[in-house]
């Protein structure tokens, strides 16, 4: 099954063609708020590459966020919408689920945190069993420091808000923590989740299918102490 | 040339299938009752309603028209003026479609959308004629001097016309949108209740105004009770003085330019005592108005795609880096 994915919730645009577990061609470039220009042209150029046309596709899948709220949806449009005019299946898959499967060789508990603006992260809590994953606390937002503060066990931070909290989670909770990065390897990791789902005809309505945003759309400051749960 | 346009710059998600100037299908999914509790469009809650929606509006445009996407000959899409976040998920989709069945997509003003809403509501209108579009969002006056050939000569200072409506109507407790409520409750009251200031008078510039007229109705009645209000003339006198203000300025403009024809588009165009001055002011001065069809004053994406199809027949075609411009000016070709 050939399945392309696109993910522009993050600071990285990824475009993944993979036919199943193998990468035909992909792309991962700074979003710098080009996603919507560029979104097409980076699809183009990786169909391309591996010699295809959109219509030899087999499946999409799309990161539905949490994330940029303006970036988050012009991934999922794009997909979706590919989805729907080719009628194909579609698959969306959390950014979270997405960051926490690139560590899930790690062993122990795996904790994917993404910017959410102003001091705050949306964050999920998984534990890495036998190369599989167990999600132990649901998605969130809210401070850093409420949501980690009650880890209590060896850690793998992965994700674009590590590097802005690595002091204050250090400060925290000690020499137990791990830092692996922003997570590169989340375009591929959409595509794989998406994949698994796919093979068991777990895919998404096209036309329904919308963003996770975890927040109000009110609510774009969190005070502190605050959360929002998914 | 059977084009598909997508409108989502404000809070309808809309498209449409148009073919030579027919409308085959015009599906608008309208988010006004979630807006309402706040007085006004909240982008965000628009954008995020645009994309549950975009989908549906797009399918339902197919089958009312019972086209396929295939046949689908060009996509046109607002991609200038508008809410920024709302407008990216239209041309998110448009690009999309047009990438997905290589077709040609053009990026449409939003302006140039209601300027062709009124020009297929009246095939028969000839060039030049005399555009004024007024609606929630913007009020402009245009000089159109053939298809995408523009001249601006006049916009809204301050306030578009229908946002008055709307600031009238939640100051005195009305509901929100405003205008046709405030169309409704006038037409008990008296239109001379009350002599609202008429805003830019013996300006020789066809230009508007509404803030000022907006502050001085609040002024007259603030801290008053409601219950002791004479509503229907508050709102019936204000109606008059932006209906005046928009029909004179608008014949200042057709006189200065020597133009005999006269369009009339926008939400707010779908007014009845606009309509009605308009009407008996042109037949005396020996103007003829046209109106744009109720069903295509609002924000619609019949619109769009006519003038997408007149824009991709120009050879104005864009590129897949097609982006949005919310304050893009309006464009000739
Ligand atoms: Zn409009």
């Amino acid at each position: 099954m050939k399945v392309l994915s696109i993910d522009t919730a993050g600071r990285y645009d990824f475009v993944v063609l993979m036919q199943d577990a193998r990468i035909l061609a992909e792309t991962a470039r700074d979003s710098a708020n080009n996603s919507l220009r560029d979104i097409i042209i980076l699809v183009d150029g990786v169909l391309r590459r591996a010699g295809l046309a959109l219509r030899d596709v087999d499946a999409f899948a799309v990161g539905i966020g949490p994330g940029s709220w303006t970036g988050v949806r012009v991934g999922l449009t794009v997909g979706k919408t590919f989805a729907f005019s080719l009628d194909k299946p579609v698959c969306g898959v959390s950014s979270l689920d997405a960051l926490a499967y690139e560590a899930r060789g790690e062993g122990g508990l795996v904790c994917p945190l993404v910017d959410a603006g102003r001091g705050n992260v949306y964050a999920a809590l998984y534990r890495s069993v036998n190369a599989g994953l167990v999600k132990e606390r649901d998605y969130s937002a809210g401070p850093v420091e409420v949501l980690v503060r009650s880890i209590a066990e060896p850690v793998v931070f992965i994700g674009e808000a590590v590097e802005e909290h690595r002091d204050t989670i250090t400060e925290l909770l000690g020499p137990q923590v791990r830092f692996l990065g922003e997570g590169h390897g989340r375009g591929r990791a959409v595509g794989s989740l998406a994949l698994d789902r796919l093979i068991r005809g777990q895919g998404d309505d096209s036309l329904a299918l919308s963003p996770l945003y975890l927040r109000d759309p009110l609510a774009r400051a969190l005070g502190a102490g605050e959360m929002a749960e998914s | 040339m059977l084009v598909l346009g997508i409108e989502t710059s404000c809070d309808e998600t809309s498209a449409a299938l148009v073919s030579g100037g027919d409308v085959l299908s015009n599906i608008i999914a309208s988010q006004v009752d979630l807006h309402a509790k706040y007085g006004g469009v909240v982008p965000e809650i628009a954008a995020r309603k645009h994309v549950e929606a975009i989908g549906y509006v797009v399918e339902e445009a197919l089958d009312a028209s019972s086209k396929s996407l295939s046949e689908v000959e060009g996509v046109a899409v607002t991609s200038k003026y508008g809410l920024v976040g709302p407008l990216v998920i239209g041309v998110a989709a448009a690009k999309a479609l047009a990438y997905a069945f290589q077709v040609p997509i053009t990026g449409i003003h939003h302006i140039e959308g209601h300027i062709f809403a009124g020009m297929l509501s009246n095939p028969q209108m000839p060039f030049p004629h005399l555009c004024l579009t007024v609606s929630g969002g913007h009020t402009m006056l245009v000089y159109v001097k053939g298809p995408c050939r523009y001249e601006v000569l006049g916009q809204t200072l301050d306030d578009a016309a229908g946002e008055a409506f709307d600031k009238i109507a939640k100051f005195l407790g009305l509901g929100f949108p405003g205008g046709p409520v405030i169309d409704r409750l006038a037409r008990q009251g008296d239109r001379a209740a009350f002599d609202f200031p008429r805003p830019l008078k013996g300006r020789k510039n066809p230009d508007f105004s509404f803030s000022g007229l907006k502050t001085s109705v609040v002024n007259r009645f603030k801290g008053r009770e409601r219950s002791g209000m004479p509503l229907a003339d508050i709102v019936a006198s204000f109606q008059e003085a932006v209906v005046d203000h928009l029909v004179s300025k608008t014949l200042q403009a057709a006189s200065q330019r020597q133009v005999a024809h006269i369009s009339v588009t926008g939400g707010v165009a779908i007014n009845s005592r606009l309509r009605e001055v308009f009407t008996e002011e042109c037949a005396r001065g020996r103007y003829r108005v046209y109106f744009t069809m109720p069903s295509l004053c609002g924000d619609n994406a019949a619109m769009i795609a006519a003038a997408g199809a007149a824009r991709i027949g120009l050879g104005d075609v864009a590129g897949m880096d097609l982006n949005v411009d919310p304050s893009g000016q309006l464009e000739s070709l």
